[in-house]
């Protein structure tokens, strides 16, 4: 691609990113007044963009775990590509984070004087030392550069670098398991609020569970995704057929049972724990917008139907219905993170309490594309610079 | 220092509130919460006490409401918004049974507001401002929040200190029962509040809460609150545990 | 967080959970530690050409990378994971043993696409000849491919006499303008004479004792490797036009380059001579 295309496709992006600097700028400044967050919705839509996020970047520790300790070597066709999106996902969910809360200069107290009872401790030593590693898993893909690697120092440094990518992989995979369930339990202990209430096995509600597997579940989906988007795109072929397939069958089989434990989980939580508290299940899904409809979309539309479709489609379906499936499959676990953040919070706890919802201020909304044109442009140039899909070169012929 | 331990509550008889707020005004009065700037709103301001109102659902002429003054809870059991706080900026009082915000050690990531099931926690959202003069009429007892930090109410904690000091001055080790009262029970004009130490089986409001026309909010969460409240209406008390699905509409949240 | 800060507690929950997370930051900050003292190291010993080609090596596609005993037709299909350096692979010795020297009877003289192998010369996967003189010095030069690929890329910059080659190590460069190519070298040994394109050799150099050349190709081998080299070209030309047939009534052009100036030459040479 010229680098006169590549700049005017890049422009829009800027802009985003500008006026998501500004709304950021802004909230910083002023404070968090300039989001239309209240007393009752402490958490919007950034809270759900962090969620989100990190569910998508899942894809870098689950193909760093698939390759560097299972060995699958025919995924090394992708597993740059995930480091790199991963490092956007985590370092865009920190960014907002640290925008999101009110004191971010005080970011440092939860190592100082840590509670380890609470999951959201979990998740801030997880989701650093995540980003740590993962920012020396793409430190070896930058100092590959053509250029960079002509002086000696990095060339030396990225050759060592690559030589522990196994010990970090196994560390990032740990710490994933951890804060992608310490994300799901930061709600399932809600014992506020029935509706993500969860009891539970061990020391962790069921949804500290669930949002491991939903999240390795999402992250081989968006993986597939981009990079089919990617090779749009650029109109390049960066991975062979049998990588596709194979990425296709591993996001169509853990979301298949992603779509059976949940099941399971929705049983035992609407016949067994919100009985238990004299609530019945379905009262909670008489409050319009949120009917019953989120939960039958998010399970049978967004879960069951992409995963059989991935599974049985593999060899046989045409890419754009791998594609499309791998789309709702993560559109399924967006869906889920939605429920768990903002409809939990608009639901009433107490009788004379009210069902609320709450419309994000444009700040909100810059500030959560500003995450995404983060991410594109990162994407983007890496992709320019670096050498992303290893099997590009081979491929590409006509 | 007070060697007994004691176990702070209230009893609340909503027979006899009238919703008239006196209490929510006391509350900020005493405890400097700044005022609200003109685009805050009633799910933006501060409102450590604030007053629900509910009804019975009936038409003219069966029709009855009832108000509902939540503060802190004051959960015994287990406190929520203790164990999701992140870095021990909730802190429970082992000899009073307060629970208490360090709004100095808070990071301000609200996960505690989203854990409390009273919705009995508030954020600043702007910087504490008042306006020109009005800051003379500061309570120096307790200091101001910053924005950005949450708060709730920890029962005039100050009140307790000041009641502690007294008591030293005369070379007395314990408080007197009624030396110690929150703003909101001296203020309310209807005396619907009754305020003490809860393990004193003496006092009265021991003897309240342990009537059978005396609950708590929510009691089915087993946070156990030190907050009771009374009524001689059935209605009334049911509201304490009905599921909020059973009356959509039909209820309103008022300042 | 730490034993003398105020609110830390000796709770089992509490030191399993900064234990952990300590030996959490000990792997991460370890293993980076680790390899920045290793990357000093490799600095200091001089092991960077070693490096660079591992590198390199590491990045080439599996196509450019098969095993010679494919070429031979003695595997059905094996890429290398050595480096293309035969002298310490096990499947190489393995082979060798089974049937030594069964090319060594091979005379052909073949021109794939026009570009004419020496029965008499070695060949080198970076695209150099290797010929064994009679005082026992080595003559290295462009095999016809890369000759003809750089035929008007600006000029060779050769080592020094005197200075040391390492197999897969920098042999010489061609810089044109601010781009530089590499040319591997594809022996070990002492320069002891520079030539140029006039003088039909690049370098000579003296192996010393130790002459090892048991990694470059020869007889039967080197015709199907050529031809799959061709074909690796061809792929990197259409790859950024629109598909060139490089065989122009089946004999290569002399200045490829020269014919095709709209092309990304910078990144077909690197590929081509191994550069990645």
């Amino acid at each position: 691609m010229p680098f006169g295309k590549f700049v005017s496709l890049m422009i829009p992006w800027t802009i985003l990113l500008l006026i998501g600097m500004y709304a950021i700028f802004l909230c910083l400044t002023k404070g968090l007044n300039q989001t239309n967050m209240d007393n009752r919705f402490a958490f919007g839509v950034w809270i759900f963009l962090d969620l989100s996020v990190i569910a998508l970047g899942a894809g870098a520790f689950f193909t760093g775990f698939l390759v560097y300790i299972m060995k699958r070597d025919e995924l090394r066709a992708v597993i740059n590509s995930a480091v790199v999106l991963g490092f956007i996902c985590y370092s865009g969910a920190i960014l907002i984070l640290m925008v999101d809360v009110g004191q971010p200069l005080r970011a440092w107290f939860t190592f100082w004087h840590p509670n380890i009872h609470s999951m959201l401790t979990e998740v801030t030593f997880c989701i650093t030392c995540y980003l740590a590693v993962l920012s020396v898993e793409y430190a070896p893909l930058v100092l590959k550069n053509k250029k960079l690697k002509e002086i000696p120092a990095f060339l030396a440094m990225e050759y060592e670098l690559h030589r522990i990518m196994p010990v970090l992989a196994g560390v990032g995979t740990f710490l994933s398991f951890f804060h992608q369930g310490s994300l799901g339990g930061l709600f399932g202990v809600l014992q506020a609020h029935p509706f993500a209430f969860r009891e539970g096995l061990a020391i962790w509600p069921t949804t500290f569970f669930l949002f491991i597997i939903s999240a390795a579940a999402a992250g081989p989906s968006f993986i597939l995704l981009t990079t089919w988007i990617v090779s749009r795109i650029s109109r390049k072929r960066l991975v062979s057929e049998s990588v596709y397939t194979l990425l296709a069958r591993i996001s169509g089989s853990i979301p298949l049972v992603y779509v059976l434990l949940k099941s399971i989980d929705t049983f035992t939580w609407l016949n067994r724990t919100v009985p238990q508290m004299g609530l019945s299940g379905m009262s909670f899904f008489l409050w319009a917008p949120f009917n019953i409809w989120i939960l039958f979309v998010e399970i049978i539309v967004f879960g069951l139907i992409p995963s059989l479709l991935l599974i049985f489609g593999g060899g046989r379906l045409r890419a754009g219905w791998l594609v499309a499936s791998a789309a709702l499959v993560c559109c399924g676990i967006l869906l889920n993170r939605f429920v768990m953040t903002i409809q939990t919070l608009s639901l009433p706890t107490m009788a004379f309490d009210r069902f609320m919802l709450y419309t994000p201020s444009w700040q909100e909304i810059s500030a959560f594309l500003f995450v995404v044109a983060y991410g594109v442009i990162i994407y983007s140039l890496s992709f320019r610079y670096l050498r992303l899909f290893p099997q590009e070169t081979e491929l590409d012929r006509n | 220092m007070s060697a007994k331990r004691a176990k702070y509550g209230m009893v609340i008889d909503v027979d006899r509130c009238t919703g008239c707020g006196a209490c929510m005004i006391a509350c900020a009065a005493e405890n400097n919460v700044p005022p609200g700037p003109a685009d805050s709103t009633d799910r933006t301001g501060i409102t450590l006490m604030r007053i629900y109102r509910a009804d019975n659902g009936k038409d003219f002429p069966e029709n009855e409401s009832v108000f509902f003054p939540v503060s802190c809870q004051q959960c015994d059991h287990h406190p929520p918004c203790v164990s999701v706080c992140p870095q021990n900026a909730v802190e429970v009082d082992a000899a009073t049974g307060i629970v208490a915000q360090i709004p100095v050690r808070c990071l301000g990531c609200r996960y505690c507001m989203a854990a409390c099931p009273y919705h009995a926690r508030y954020f600043n959202w702007w910087d504490p401002v008042w306006p020109e003069g009005m800051e003379r009429e500061l309570n120096p007892d307790v200091s101001l929040r910053m924005r950005g930090v949450v708060e709730k109410c920890n029962l005039c904690f100050h009140r307790l200190q000041t009641a502690r000091e007294k008591a030293a001055a005369e070379g007395r080790a314990e408080i007197i029962a009624g030396e110690y009262v929150p703003a909101c029970v001296e203020a309310c004009p209807a005396a619907a509040i009754t305020f003490g130490d809860l393990l004193d089986e003496e006092s009265e409001v021991h003897r309240l809460s342990q009537r059978g026309e005396s609950f708590r909010l929510l009691e089915r969460l087993g946070t156990g609150p030190k907050v009771y409240y009374t009524s001689e209406r059935e209605w009334v008390r049911a509201l304490a545990e009905k599921d909020p699905a059973s009356t959509p509409g039909r209820t309103a949240a008022t300042d | 967080m730490l034993p003398w800060i105020y609110g830390f507690t000796w709770q089992t929950g509490n030191v399993i959970f900064l234990s952990i997370f300590y030996c959490v930051v000990a792997v991460i900050f370890g293993s980076f530690g680790i390899a920045v003292i290793r990357a000093y190291r490799d600095l200091t010993s001089g092991r960077l050409n070693e490096i660079r080609w591992h590198v390199d090596f590491d990045d080439l596609p599996e196509f450019a990378k098969t095993c010679r005993h494919v070429f031979s037709g003695e595997i059905e299909y094996q890429v290398c994971r050595n480096g293309f350096d035969c002298r310490s692979c096990k499947t190489h010795s393995g082979i060798i043993g089974v049937h030594m020297g069964a090319n060594a009877s091979y005379t052909g003289n073949e021109s794939p696409s026009g570009l004419t192998i020496q029965s008499d010369c070695m060949y080198h996967r970076g695209h150099t000849w290797v010929h064994r003189e009679s005082d026992r010095t080595l003559t290295i030069g462009l095999d016809p491919l890369a000759e003809r690929l750089l035929w008007s890329r600006g000029k060779a910059e050769l080592p020094e006499v005197g200075s040391r080659l390492h197999v897969n190590g920098a042999g010489w460069y061609f810089r044109n303008g601010g781009s530089r190519v590499r040319v591997l070298s594809p022996v070990d040994g002492e320069v002891v004479a520079v030539g140029g394109r006039d003088e039909g050799f690049y370098l000579k150099v003296n192996p010393g004792d130790d002459s090892d050349l048991r990694h470059l190709l020869k007889g039967t081998e080197v015709y199907p490797w050529m031809t799959r080299e061709i074909e690796r070209l061809e792929i990197l030309l259409g790859a950024d036009g629109d598909g060139i047939n490089l065989a122009d009534g089946g004999v290569l052009l002399d200045d490829v380059a020269a014919s095709y100036p709209e092309l990304n030459w910078e990144n077909i040479l690197a590929q081509m001579l191994l550069e990645s």
